[in-house]
């Protein structure tokens, strides 16, 4: 499960992820890097500088060029994700079926683009440039672990309020969310 | 989850006679799964079929049959996307029934016959009751499947599913029977061509990769589809991991190679999973190691899974990436055959090549020669997209037209969606429209009207699409996935989009369609790799196709289908991006 600033990232539990990577020789470290970086990334939603640098530690290699590669591919993030993570499918089918009015309508509402989190921390967006994969329900979204389909800008923002209201009722919080939201804009 | 898998630990084989009685024992206990007194209930379970509630169909299923004779299993998603989430039951002494669109609180009535209205086909020759065959629905009649054959089929975390199904029987006679020559022998005269996009001779490649004197070789599996409408490698990675590793594993044995190499985009958590515990059950049997079966041919694998960069597709940014670099290409020759992974020779095929493999090496090269066109062997998987009936993968031999693919397979347009084109080549190649349809698809017969089949996935869109949009759309695709390494393909694409945002805004001039003409023409020219060469070809196929939506955005000011933000101002312009 992804984890939120605040919780930061816990680095006993990367070195643990750390010492399942047992490379032979210098060319396999190589070849682990990617594999390292993404284990860190699903497990925590990003790659913080101190994680990236115990992985550069154990797989001998330096910082810098860790960080090249969490610059260069798309899957990762060098930030925390927001308290939900949404990932909105920009493939064909969500394209031609209207995806670029739900990423239109999340700038517009929540004022956030691809990569972006909401001022008040609840949203992290990703717009995924390849495909999810679930192409008859187009446009798609995947909201944390559950898929969204046949969205519209408005059938979106409710399934982002339902998210967003029912962790808060699980975790007691008298707030409401719709308002909370409106007084961030960003 | 473990319910789901049910394969027990395999154990270690180590001669040819150990692999044939582990068979023939496998082979036991498939027909006794099928022929005996109890209901087998197999349920689709892939990435796409999750998405829309299949674990909690199987969970059930599962509940359903509590206390009874029977049992449920996973196969995974046999390409039909439009009927998931499916079962198959088969019931003692009947064919098995397919049902799709399922809920879980329908499955007790599904199960006990009572709502037979779900029921889609059967697996039979003749109808049952009012049941039809399910070969002979539109969307399975046409197809022909090699690659497909187990998928949906077999238990895709189960070794012994899938050798009881053939499996490794082509890697043994590779291993045992033939020599290395003889096997490519075969894979020549078989006239396979790279699925991947480029179709050049798979035949050819292994033999430069015998040839290549520097040690150690590596054959390299390309698993990273990236473009936005492919998704037939994931299928194949989610249905019958196993063919692909057979597949590899011939490769590295036919040309020589010490290890394979699958490079699985990361996107697709379930392919990388089946895939992982693919090599692990083949491991853990002895096909990969140290003296396999005895063979004294040794080989070892390895999985890496790519990080979301379409680039990494292209093969020598693959290399790059899973030496743990950027993926950005570099210029050839030297080609990878000659210095590719460590600077070793490296054989990289398509999946879709390698899963044919096994096929062709026990049926023989003039059999797969059979199928197909004169210049495209064998069949090919497609992919579609957009307001369809019946969509999903689809496995069709070489030569079968575009119209029958969307008007029979793929069920027509969807009611209220008018056809107005079809996208062809991923985002590689331009559109098609409606006089084109009845061109046979194979990979060189739709370039003349700047078409492409690429790697096999297709865009069918309606008119509420937007021609100049639609090329922004792709434009910008390419921009965003350009690896920046090479100036053109890097300054290139923006250019193009940032033309194509004015247009969008109503303020496109006359001069402007030379001058995408142009720029176009310089980024296909002086890029370094295939993605900048092809790059603007779908901008350049939208102005062959709708020259006169184009005008009427520059001309009169209005976009035909309503979809550009052609009277905003600039703060559209600013947030469309």
């Amino acid at each position: 499960m992804a984890q939120t600033a605040e919780a930061g990232i816990d680095l006993a539990v990367v070195r643990e992820l750390m010492s399942h990577f047992k490379p032979q020789d210098h060319q396999e470290a190589q070849e682990l890097i990617l594999s390292a970086l993404q284990e860190i990334n699903e497990h925590f939603g990003y790659v913080s500088l101190e994680a990236a640098e115990i992985v550069a530690d154990h797989l001998d290699t330096t910082v810098n060029r860790i960080y090249g590669l969490l610059t260069f591919y798309a899957d990762f993030r060098t930030e925390p994700r927001g308290r939900h993570f949404m990932l909105l499918c920009h493939g064909m089918s969500c394209y031609v079926l209207g995806s670029q009015q739900l990423v239109q309508d999340l700038k517009d509402r929540y004022g956030v683009g691809d990569g972006d989190t909401t001022a008040d921390g609840e949203l992290t967006v990703q717009v995924v440039n390849g495909c999810l994969g679930v192409c008859d329900r187009a446009p798609i979204v995947k909201l944390d672990d559950s898929f969204h389909g046949d969205l519209t800008p408005d059938s979106l923002n409710d399934v982002i309020q339902r998210a967003i209201a029912a962790r808060r009722a699980a975790e007691g919080s008298h707030v409401n969310p719709i308002r909370d939201l409106h007084s961030n804009p960003a | 989850m473990s319910t789901l898998s049910a394969t027990s630990t395999p154990i270690q084989l180590s001669s040819r006679a150990d692999f044939e009685a582990y068979r023939d024992q496998a082979v036991q206990r498939w027909a006794s799964l099928w022929n005996g007194n109890q209901t087998v209930v197999s349920v689709g379970i892939g990435s796409c079929s999750v998405a829309k509630g299949a674990l909690d169909v199987f969970a059930a299923c599962e509940a359903a049959l509590q206390g009874q004779e029977g049992i449920v299993r996973q196969v995974s998603c046999d390409g039909a996307c439009w009927m998931e989430p499916w079962i198959e039951v088969k019931r003692p002494g009947q064919p098995p029934v397919i049902y799709g669109n399922l809920a879980p609180s329908e499955i007790s009535d599904v199960l006990a016959g009572r709502l037979e209205a779900r029921a889609i086909g059967v697996r039979a020759e003749q109808p049952l009751g009012s049941i039809p065959p399910l070969a002979r629905l539109p969307f399975f009649k046409h197809q022909q499947r090699i690659v497909l054959a187990n998928v949906g089929v077999i238990d895709p975390d189960s070794i012994e599913d899938a050798i009881a199904r053939g499996a490794y029987s082509a890697y043994l006679k590779v291993l045992f029977d033939l020599s290395g020559e003889e096997a490519i022998a075969e894979l020549t005269a078989s006239g396979l061509r790279g699925r991947g996009g480029a179709g050049f001779p798979a035949g050819i490649k292994w033999e430069s990769g015998r040839k290549a004197k520097a040690r150690p070789k590596f054959v390299v599996c390309n698993s990273h589809e990236g473009e936005p409408n492919v998704y037939k490698d994931r299928r194949i990675h989610e249905g019958d991991p196993h063919r692909i590793l057979e597949g590899i594993l011939i490769a590295c044995i036919a040309c020589g190679a010490e290890r394979g190499y699958n490079y699985i985009g990361g996107e697709y958590p379930l392919a990388i999973k089946r895939f992982r515990k693919a090599v692990q059950d083949a491991e853990r049997l002895g096909l990969i190691g140290k003296n396999v079966l005895g063979s004294g041919k040794n080989v070892a694998f390895r999985v890496r899974t790519g990080g979301g960069a379409y680039i990494c597709g292209e093969g020598s940014a693959l290399m790059y990436s899973i030496m743990g670099v950027r993926g950005q290409p570099r210029t050839k020759p030297p080609r990878s055959v000659e210095e590719g992974i460590w600077k070793r020779p490296t054989v990289a095929n398509n999946t879709e090549t390698l899963a044919n493999v096994p096929d062709i090496i026990l049926k023989g090269g003039e059999w797969y020669a059979g199928i197909g066109t004169e210049k495209s062997k064998g069949t090919k998987l497609m992919t579609v997209q957009g307001p369809l009936k019946t969509m999903g993968l689809v496995e069709v031999p070489m030569g079968i037209t575009l119209r029958t693919l969307i008007e029979e397979v793929w069920g027509g347009m969807r009611d209220g969606y008018r056809f107005k084109g079809i996208q062809t080549g991923g985002v590689s190649a331009g559109p098609l429209k409606e006089e084109h349809l009845d061109l046979p698809i194979d990979f060189d017969s739709l370039t003349s009207e700047g078409g492409m089949l690429g790697s096999g996935g297709f865009a069918v869109f309606d008119e509420s699409v937007c021609a100049v949009d639609y090329a922004r759309y792709l434009t910008a695709f390419n921009r965003y996935e350009s690896c920046s390494k090479c100036v053109p393909c890097r300054l290139g694409n923006p250019a193009l989009v940032e033309i194509l945002d004015r247009i969008r805004l109503g303020r496109g001039a006359e001069a402007d369609l030379p001058l995408m003409d142009r720029t176009s023409k310089h980024i296909i020219e002086l890029s370094l790799c295939g993605l900048g060469q092809v790059a603007p070809a779908p901008l350049l196929g939208m102005m062959k196709m709708y020259p006169e939506e184009f005008r009427a955005h520059i001309v009169d000011g209005v976009c035909p289908s309503g979809v550009c933000p052609i009277s905003a101002d600039d703060a559209v312009l600013a947030a469309g991006d």
